[in-house]
């Protein structure tokens, strides 16, 4: 079924990045989307809508950004690949469901294509602001899994290794770009579809009298009950026991809430994706990803052709962030430059895992325009001049 | 994707051979609710009905949000699902589209669906969901302490109205009726066998159905409000219910305290998910779909 | 007059007194037709004829009887108690009831066996409760009235395929005692029934005359009537009450239409009259707490001899 519609798709296309985004989607076998409309996603709605029925699944729109987010929840819970897409004033609403998904570990993704704010901001401009948000937006404790797709080719593949983590882990997964790579329209190679790999959540299969539904594999991770297979089990989002059923007795709440906590720091290695470019020698490293991350390849190609030995670190998991990479190249180089659409939010990250010996310096706009690559050139300079 | 669930028909199991125990996950009682709450009564009716329509526990999806009529759903031995404030309806339209094969209930509370959830209600109304809401109302929030609801009567005692409440209240039927609910009922829970009757025709009804429930808090409400014990309370009921046999849709105002029972309206439309699924198979013809 | 009077075409000439004729039974089994019909025979024989009933309960299966006095000269409209010539039971119960109307020794007992228990009567609310029922069995009656006849004309009526033809039944053995032409009754007859039952009236008509032509047996009769109305199980019910899952609100105890629950020292819910309870589940159903569940069974019940039931007769 799917490898039809795919192949029906011709391989290289030229495709806007949301677009991107939905048929990335479609591949993984995302079966069910819901959404709102919110400027700059909707394109992603759109494309789900046309896409969804032709794979026997299903597209809703809403009521609001809260009841998409809850009917992606329930379809997972009843065993279908889910998606939603939104932007910051949704993002926002959408957090306590996330939560959710985190607590009861409910696979989804949540595309947030992020634009000027806060508030309503501006929505038809591009930045970087949700960086700490998809990290912490929802209450509590909990662990998270971002994606920051830097060209439409990667929202295409990162949509996919999103519901591939999601999968794996049992975690909401957000995938976080910006207005501008959003409404980019580029040249797109769609891979073979059998080429394209796919995780599936693991299934409870054993019997169902001593079933418990939270208590994890060696990996730490548990394998979901499909509603009908027989476990008849409780979801929650209280803190649960194993067996599903809250709890809140100390030891136990410490138990269950560490386990989850610790099932994404375990498979760290497995998550963690980052592409260095010139970092061997590097001295002035610079850390960025999404948009910001194209204009500081550039800027640091032409730092090169300049005889600056820059380099760049480009985060793709922008959580768990990629910590021990960088702290392997600062090690060696002298400066961290961490440009990024707005006020200074990665840059926090990078300092907390810097040494105090090493200076790390930002290149910071939030009016709207992505950071030129001459604007990060001329820090570099700078700095190199230091 | 899973089939739509066949039709059920109305009662398919001898109510004499319904054991409440074997729906109940007996690990968890004695369950949490306080003496004499009405919400024990609706439980019971609901389990009565959903035995009587012989529904499968394992195709039984029951989904609740917060509140102390959410905490229902983790007493019944079935798929359940306990969700966020207001939101049951959300992913329970979510859960049903992904899969039709289930039979989705919803258990909620009057300030879960009329307040943080009033804007899932009429939506889901709208879309004729095949999904079953049973909305408790015992017009306070109990779980948070006895504050004011959108159902609290008049003149009534909360924590949050110590001075007697003045905003009027919701008819969550007539609301229900004008978003375009299929099914529209009201029962007491004193009426325990018209109550599950009521029900199981909401199950059974295709699309979707909202049952409202009055149910008694005597902890908190009935006693801020001296309203009697929990017998006295039930028994009351007696006296505010005008049943109606006709099916009619509500017509007339409102009052709380004086509540129309029964099936208020029965009506058919095209339930969604099939009305969507035959729609694109129509219009993208078979080649283009499975 | 007696009963093999049936046939004879003597008009009575002088009768020094009326014909005295009770006919009773419950709502809507035809007590007026049966007499309307004796009625317009009297007339047709140039006969006075005084008719008077009580009704009113048709509809709700209560008591009806009907007096019919016919004769040269009739003045009282009433039967003075124990001067009737014949009554004329539709219903077992009913008849027994107005059997001291019948003149002693003389008179005609004639009463189908059917037997309709009236809820009232039930001693409690049990299923297949006690009830204050008449419990002579038909021999005892058929024995102490030298002309009675006491045939199961409902289940006859069934057979001919329709129970409410019972009462033509039992106007056929009217007719066997009577000093009217039997052709006069057959003329009669469909004057009263619905058009479309004349037929199966005519051969229920036919059936009654038939019955009293052959010889019946006590016990027989006996043994139809015990099967008919006795239960063969009564219903055993235990209430199981689960305590700790008891909140003590109380609500079972005031809702007991029995009052046979109540809380104990320790505000758990106990049955404190067993006997009381029927097992009509309205604490279970309106327990918050499922704390009660009431088990009902069926026991089957022991029986004598002669049928009779240990159960009823106690």
């Amino acid at each position: 079924m799917m490898s039809q519609i795919q192949s029906n798709i011709p391989q290289r296309q030229s495709l806007q990045g949301n677009q991107a985004c939905a048929l990335g989607a479609i591949a993984a076998g995302c079966r069910l989307f819901a959404g709102y409309p919110i400027t700059p996603s909707s394109e992603i709605a759109e494309r789900m809508s046309k896409e969804l029925p032709r794979v026997d699944g299903v597209f809703v729109q809403m009521e609001d950004e809260i009841a998409s987010m809850a009917a992606v929840l329930g379809a997972s819970m009843g065993g279908v690949k889910s998606m939603t897409a939104t932007s910051g004033p949704g993002f926002s609403l959408k957090q306590e469901h996330i939560g959710y998904g985190i607590q009861a570990e409910v696979p989804c993704v949540v595309i947030n294509v992020m634009r000027g704010g806060p508030s309503t901001g501006m929505p038809t401009r591009p930045a970087q602001g949700d960086v700490m948000q998809s990290r912490w937006g929802t209450h509590g404790d909990h662990p998270a899994i971002v994606l920051t797709p830097s060209s439409v080719q990667e929202i295409y593949t990162q949509t996919i290794t999103a519901f591939n983590f999601s999968e794996i882990y049992r975690i909401p997964v957000v995938v976080l770009y910006d207005e501008a790579i959003g409404h980019l329209v580029d040249t797109v190679d769609l891979p073979n579809p059998e080429s394209i790999k796919i995780n599936n959540r693991k299934w409870a299969d054993g019997p169902a009298e001593d079933y418990e539904p939270y208590a994890p594999d060696a990996d730490g991770i548990p394998p979901m009950p499909l509603p009908g297979d027989g476990y008849r089990t409780h979801t929650t989002g209280l803190t649960h026991l194993e067996s599903g059923f809250p709890t809140q007795v100390p030891e136990e709440v410490t138990r269950v809430t560490s386990r989850l906590l610790n099932k994404i720091e375990l498979h760290r290695d497995a998550i963690e994706q980052y592409e260095l470019s010139c970092c061997d020698d590097a001295d002035i490293l610079v850390v960025a990803f999404g948009i910001t991350a194209r204009a500081s390849e550039r800027a640091v190609n032409n730092a090169r052709a300049g005889g600056i030995k820059a380099g760049l670190l480009r985060l793709v998991t922008l959580w768990p962030f990629p910590e021990r990479i960088l702290q392997q190249l600062v090690e060696r180089a002298s400066h961290v430059l961490v440009p990024e659409m707005n006020a200074g939010q990665l840059i926090l990250e990078v300092e907390r895992l810097c040494p105090d010996s090493t200076p790390v310096s930002g290149v910071n706009k939030f009016d709207g325009d992505p950071i030129h690559p001459d604007e990060i050139l001329a820090k570099i300079e700078e700095l190199a001049d230091e | 994707m899973s089939e739509m669930a066949a039709p059920l028909t109305p009662a398919q199991k001898s109510t004499d051979q319904f054991e409440i125990r074997d729906y109940l996950r007996l690990d968890l009682f004695p369950h949490f609710l306080c003496p004499g709450c009405g919400h024990g009564i609706a439980l019971r009716a609901l389990l009565w009905a959903i035995h009587d329509l012989d529904i499968e526990k394992d195709q039984l999806a029951v989904v609740s949000g917060i509140g102390c009529s959410g905490r229902l759903s983790a007493y019944i031995d079935a798929n359940t699902f306990h969700t966020t404030h207001g939101r049951p309806l959300a992913f329970a339209t979510g859960l049903k589209l992904a899969r039709p094969d289930l039979h989705v209930i919803v258990i909620t509370g009057d300030g879960d669906c009329l307040a943080i959830g009033g804007n899932h209600l009429i939506h889901a109304a709208r879309r004729n969901l095949d999904i079953t809401c049973i909305m408790l109302n015992n017009e306070v929030y109990g779980m948070t302490g006895g504050q004011v609801s959108p159902t609290t009567s008049l003149d009534r005692f909360t924590t949050t109205t110590p001075l007697g409440n003045q905003e009027p209240g919701f008819d969550a039927c007539a609301l229900a009726t004008g978003a375009g609910a299929t099914f529209v009922g009201r029962e007491v829970t004193l009426q325990t066998t018209a109550l599950k009757i009521l029900m199981q025709e909401g199950i059974v009804h295709r699309g979707f159905s909202f049952v409202e429930v009055i149910s008694d808090c005597t902890e908190i409400y009935g006693r801020k409000n001296d309203l009697g014990s929990s017998p006295e309370m039930v028994l009351s009921q007696k006296r505010s219910v005008l049943p109606k046999f006709d099916g009619s849709a509500v017509d007339k105002p409102f009052r709380a305290g004086n509540w129309d029972t029964g099936v208020l309206l029965r009506k058919e439309r095209p339930e969604y998910y099939e009305a969507y699924r035959a729609h694109c198979h129509r219009v993208l013809g078979d080649g283009k779909s499975k | 007059m007696n009963s093999t009077a049936g046939t004879s075409a003597v008009r009575p000439a002088v009768m020094a007194a009326p014909t005295n004729v009770l006919i009773v039974g419950v709502g809507g089994q035809g007590v007026i037709m049966v007499s309307k019909i004796l009625a317009r025979l009297s007339q047709l024989q140039g006969l006075q004829v005084k008719q008077s009933e009580v009704h009113g309960m048709a509809k709700r299966g209560g008591s009806v009887f009907s007096h019919i006095r016919f004769g040269n000269e009739v003045w009282s409209p009433t039967i003075p108690m124990g001067e009737a010539d014949v009554v004329l039971g539709l219903e077992w119960a009913e008849g027994l009831r107005w059997l001291r109307y019948l003149k002693p020794g003389v008179g005609t007992f004639i009463s189908d066996t059917k037997r309709i228990v009236p809820p009232f009567s039930c001693r409690d609310r049990q299923h297949d409760a006690r009830h204050g029922y008449a419990n002579h069995s038909v021999a005892e009656i058929v024995n102490q009235v030298p002309s009675a006849f006491a045939p199961d004309a409902t289940g006859m009526a069934t057979q001919l395929g329709n129970e409410r033809v019972a009462n033509t039944i039992l106007l056929g053995i009217l007719s066997t005692v009577m000093d009217f032409p039997v052709e006069s009754w057959r003329e009669v007859l469909p004057e009263f029934v619905p058009p479309k039952t004349v037929e199966t009236n005519l051969k229920a008509f036919e059936a009654g005359r038939e019955w009293t032509t052959k010889p019946h047996a006590p016990d027989l009769n006996e043994t139809s009537v015990v099967q008919h109305a006795m239960p063969t199980s009564r219903r055993e019910v235990n209430l199981e009450i689960t305590e700790a899952w008891c909140k003590s609100c109380d609500i079972c105890v005031k809702m007991c239409p029995e009052r046979c629950l109540a809380l104990d020292d320790h505000q758990i819910v106990e049955l404190v009259k067993p006997e009381a309870c029927t097992g009509c589940r309205v604490c279970e159903w309106l327990c918050p707490d499922f704390a009660i569940a009431v088990h009902v069974s069926s026991v089957p019940i022991v029986a004598n001899q002669a049928g009779v039931s240990t159960e009823v007769s106690a």
